[in-house]
């Protein structure tokens, strides 16, 4: 184990290490020059005075030495000031990070919950009225965009009947809960269908094994055989693919930020790509990159605590 | 960006621009539940009924977070529109789009070349401390640094000093009758210095005090979540009615729901299409108020618009009314200038005037006769040959005029063709050549910050960055210094008449339509100036409740 675990870190790092420079390079690649903003306003748009801003911000210097220097002050812990708020970048991400975080963890909830719920509905009540309305209310549920549900949501849950907030991100755990619900749902719909997708088909595999045969044939009940040996074989994939997806919202927040009017890391991140704010952008992308390896590698080091069989196999390789 | 100004929000869109598909689709979904509006017909005024009782707490919307409440570093109208009630100025712009004497309580021209301020006696910063004339040369003297945003309106300022114990001289390489306007503005505030030395890099950030002396403190701002601001207590003028003002932000359908909803008591509304969203809605009050934005077409010097015959013929063939109509629900006005009357802080009878003579040139709804002008112009200059690009984002007021124009064009026999960009590519067509490179017309908007048209016409200078077409007339320039350096108001007013018509004679822009500033209020408040002064003017301390 800590063999695998010394691996698993030395990779967590390169991945980060290749994905900080690609972040870095791309931002630097994005069309437009960001000095143009930085001058402030039409009237001292001079090659002058460009010239000028751009020595004051390095960004005259090649792009490996800058690299170097945002990677240098990275890792004491200094990123750098925005250019466009001219406020300490890692101020802005933590006024921010709470609100994006909380919507995840919410929607995270929510999709589990419900997700894996429906799932394990669906695969017990194979081939029923049950499992056909799950499947067709998932396959509804995965064809809405989350901006359109967004949307939908607000109007009739906000607007209309006005029983959530339609803005903001709140105060105070029951404040946050009330205003996080509707996006939360918006974000988590997408993701409702792929996860009881994924539960429902690892149940039908596991339940469809020789152990189970085996299991039912020594007249184990079926509440039991369910519990105890489909669901706990099936959690591997359940759990990988949880894993991923909340991952991939931490990058994904923004439509629904936007449709909420919260101020989050994704629309913070929007925001600096349009105003060329380098700092601001490649943190913000450095820190959605973390989480993304962060949640897959934690996953990684549970599989094998979930899965018998994928512990065996990592502790003969 | 300090005498010029684009509308840097009018777009809606500027922290969205991935968005745009997002943000439009809510906004439009709204936009098309209210009536439309009957441009014609809204009546511009200057304030709203004044209030009668106090309020506690009012929740206020912002179209984005402010970059920073320090505006000499970067200054926006998100910014201004909160810092406007915690700062003062040495002349304020009142509603009506006039300017005063104010901080300054004395101003007094000796000769052309200088100006004796007078500081106002009895007035303190929010730290208790006396604001001093020398807060105000240290003040005058930050805006002046070249760092700073407003460093391009004392280009004539030969000296500041401190002539007396309380008494300010400045003095003047030549004439500059803009220069009081300036102080109306931005370059006029005065801060505290020792605030702003004790915050160092940090001013203006959140989590800072202010270093003003208005009628509002500021007391927090969380970034990302809030702004609030509570009346001051030492003030030395007038209490407000309203104690405290909470600011949040959002965009387009997120704005529109929280106004919808209550969960805001007003804004002012940027974009038309929020205006339109929120007509007629119930609980809500809509004022339309002075501005000196438009929307325009600011042709480059490529291509077939390089000939100012061909742009004449352009500007005969606009439907400007359908514009309005169709793009903006009736909240714009078709216009033959390129400032809009808010600009008129003077000779307001003479400026209306010049105005609908230039109508000539730039028709509401063009005629027989406009068309059969604009085809024999194109007859004489000889149609390009390439067809003429049209730059725009996807945003719907923009798309409805690079489609008129489209028409347009087509209606006098040539060819145009659109070139949608993304917002955030789209901003660039203002300041870089190189990206105007590929566009022969841009569907744009602008606004001047101070009341005067003169701060808008240097713009058609030979040597001016804004003058793309290349326009270069002798007689043009050399009106343009004499107005700019004439203080007498009625005498500038003759000379920026003339002006005007030179501009429109050579339609080195073409104006499209005058956009009024909007505000919308919750039914049971009033007393916010309507105007764009709401930048300048303290607008919160005269908001209340209608009944006391």
């Amino acid at each position: 184990m800590p063999v695998r675990l010394a691996r698993l870190l030395a990779g967590f790092l390169a991945t980060l290490f290749a994905a900080s420079f690609v972040i870095f390079a791309a931002v630097y690649a994005a069309p437009g020059d960001p000095a143009v903003f930085l001058a402030g306003g039409r009237d001292k748009l001079t090659p002058e005075r460009l010239a000028a801003v751009r020595a004051q911000y390095h960004l005259d210097e090649p792009l490996v030495v800058q690299y170097g220097r945002w990677l240098w002050d990275c890792l004491h812990l200094d990123l750098g000031r925005s250019f466009k708020y001219s406020d300490q970048v890692s101020d802005l991400l933590a006024a921010r990070l709470p609100t994006t975080l909380a919507l995840v963890a919410y929607a995270t909830l929510l999709f589990v919950v419900l997700g894996v719920g429906a799932g394990v509905l669906a695969a017990v009540k194979q081939s029923t009225w049950v499992d056909s309305a799950v499947v067709g209310g998932t396959t509804l549920a995965a064809s809405v965009p989350s901006f359109v549900a967004a949307i939908a949501l607000v109007s009739v849950f906000g607007v209309q009947l006005g029983w959530f907030p339609v803005t903001g991100s709140g105060n105070g755990f029951a404040g946050t809960v009330h205003h996080l619900t509707l996006p939360a749902l918006s974000l988590a719909l997408g993701a409702l269908a792929l996860i009881s997708r994924v539960t429902r088909q690892a149940m039908a595999e596991a339940a469809a094994s020789d152990h189970v045969e085996a299991a039912r044939a020594s007249g184990i009940p079926e509440r039991e055989i369910v519990r105890r040996h489909v669901l706990r074989n099936a959690l591997g994939p359940i759990v990988t693919m949880c894993g991923l997806v909340m991952a991939g919202m931490l990058a994904g927040t923004v439509v629904v930020e936007t449709a909420f009017g919260m101020s989050g890391i994704g629309s913070l991140l929007v925001g600096a790509i349009n105003t060329h704010d380098f700092p601001v952008a490649q943190a913000v992308l450095l820190l959605m990159v973390t989480g993304y390896i962060a949640v897959t590698t934690v996953v990684d080091l549970v599989h094998p605590l979930l899965d018998p069989r994928v512990r065996e196999e990592a502790r003969t390789t | 960006m300090t005498t010029y100004k684009r509308r840097a929000v009018t777009a809606g869109l500027a922290a969205a621009g991935l968005l745009t598909t997002v943000g439009c689709s809510g906004a439009d979904t709204a936009a098309t539940g209210g009536a439309p509006a009957d441009a014609a017909k809204l009546k511009l005024t200057a304030t709203t009924p004044a209030a009668q009782g106090a309020v506690a707490k009012v929740n206020w919307l912002l179209e984005d977070e402010p970059d920073s409440l320090d505006l000499d570093t970067q200054g926006t109208s998100a910014g201004r529109v909160v810092l406007t009630n915690v700062c003062e100025r040495l002349y304020q712009l009142q509603p009506d789009m006039t300017i005063k004497p104010f901080l300054a309580e004395k101003a007094a021209t000796p000769d052309d070349r200088t100006l004796v301020l007078t500081v106002r006696d009895g007035v303190t910063f929010h730290d208790g401390s006396a604001l001093t004339a020398d807060d105000v040369l240290w003040s005058l003297k930050r805006h002046a640094d070249p760092d700073m945003e407003q460093s391009d309106e004392f280009p004539n300022v030969a000296s500041m000093e401190k002539t007396g114990a309380d008494e300010i001289t400045i003095r003047f390489k030549k004439p500059d009758a803009l220069f009081t306007k300036a102080l109306a503005g931005d370059a006029g505030i005065v801060w505290n210095k020792e605030q702003v030395e004790k915050a160092g890099e940090d001013f203006g950030t959140p989590g800072q005090t202010d270093a003003c002396s208005g009628p509002y403190a500021l007391t927090g701002w969380k970034s990302g979540d809030s702004i609030t601001i509570r009346a001051y207590d030492g003030y030395w003028g007038e209490k407000p009615l309203t104690q405290e003002v909470v600011f949040r932000w959002a965009a387009d359908s997120a704005l529109v729901n929280a106004l919808k909803t209550g969960a805001a008591d007003g804004t002012f509304a940027e974009s038309p299409n929020t205006a339109s969203a929120l007509r007629g809605v119930k609980g809500l009050t809509q004022y339309y108020g002075l501005s000196t934005a438009t929307l325009d077409l600011i042709p480059t010097e490529r291509g077939g618009l390089k000939d100012p015959k061909i742009r004449k013929a352009l500007s005969l063939a606009l439907d400007r009314a359908g514009i309005a109509k169709s793009g903006y629900g009736g909240f714009v006005e078709p216009w033959a200038s390129p400032v809009g009357s808010g600009s008129w802080g003077y000779a307001k009878t003479e400026f209306t005037a010049a105005q609908k003579e230039l109508a000539a040139t730039s028709p509401a709804s063009p005629d027989a006769d406009d068309i059969a002008e604009a085809k024999r112009l194109i007859k004489e200059a000889g149609a390009p040959t390439e067809p003429i690009v049209i730059g725009t984002d996807a945003t719907q007021g923009r798309t409805v005029v690079a489609n008129a124009v489209r028409a347009a064009l087509q209606r006098i026999g040539l060819k145009g063709t659109i070139k949608t960009v993304p917002t955030a590519q789209f901003e660039e067509f203002y300041s870089d050549p190189q990206a105007r490179a590929e566009i022969d017309v841009l569907v744009a908007d602008w606004y001047i910050s101070k009341s005067d048209p003169m701060g808008f016409y240097d713009n058609g200078l030979s040597d001016s960055s804004n003058n793309w077409v290349g326009f270069k007339d002798a007689t043009y320039d050399e009106k343009v210094r004499q107005a700019l350096g004439t203080l007498d108001d009625d005498e500038r007013a003759t000379l920026a008449i003339d002006v005007q018509k030179l501009f429109a004679d050579a339609a080195v822009w073409i104006p499209v339509a005058q956009v009024p500033s909007v505000l919308v209020l919750d039914d049971e408040l009033t007393g916010a100036p309507a105007s764009q002064a709401y930048l300048y003017y303290p607008w919160a301390a005269g908001l209340g409740a209608k009944k006391g």
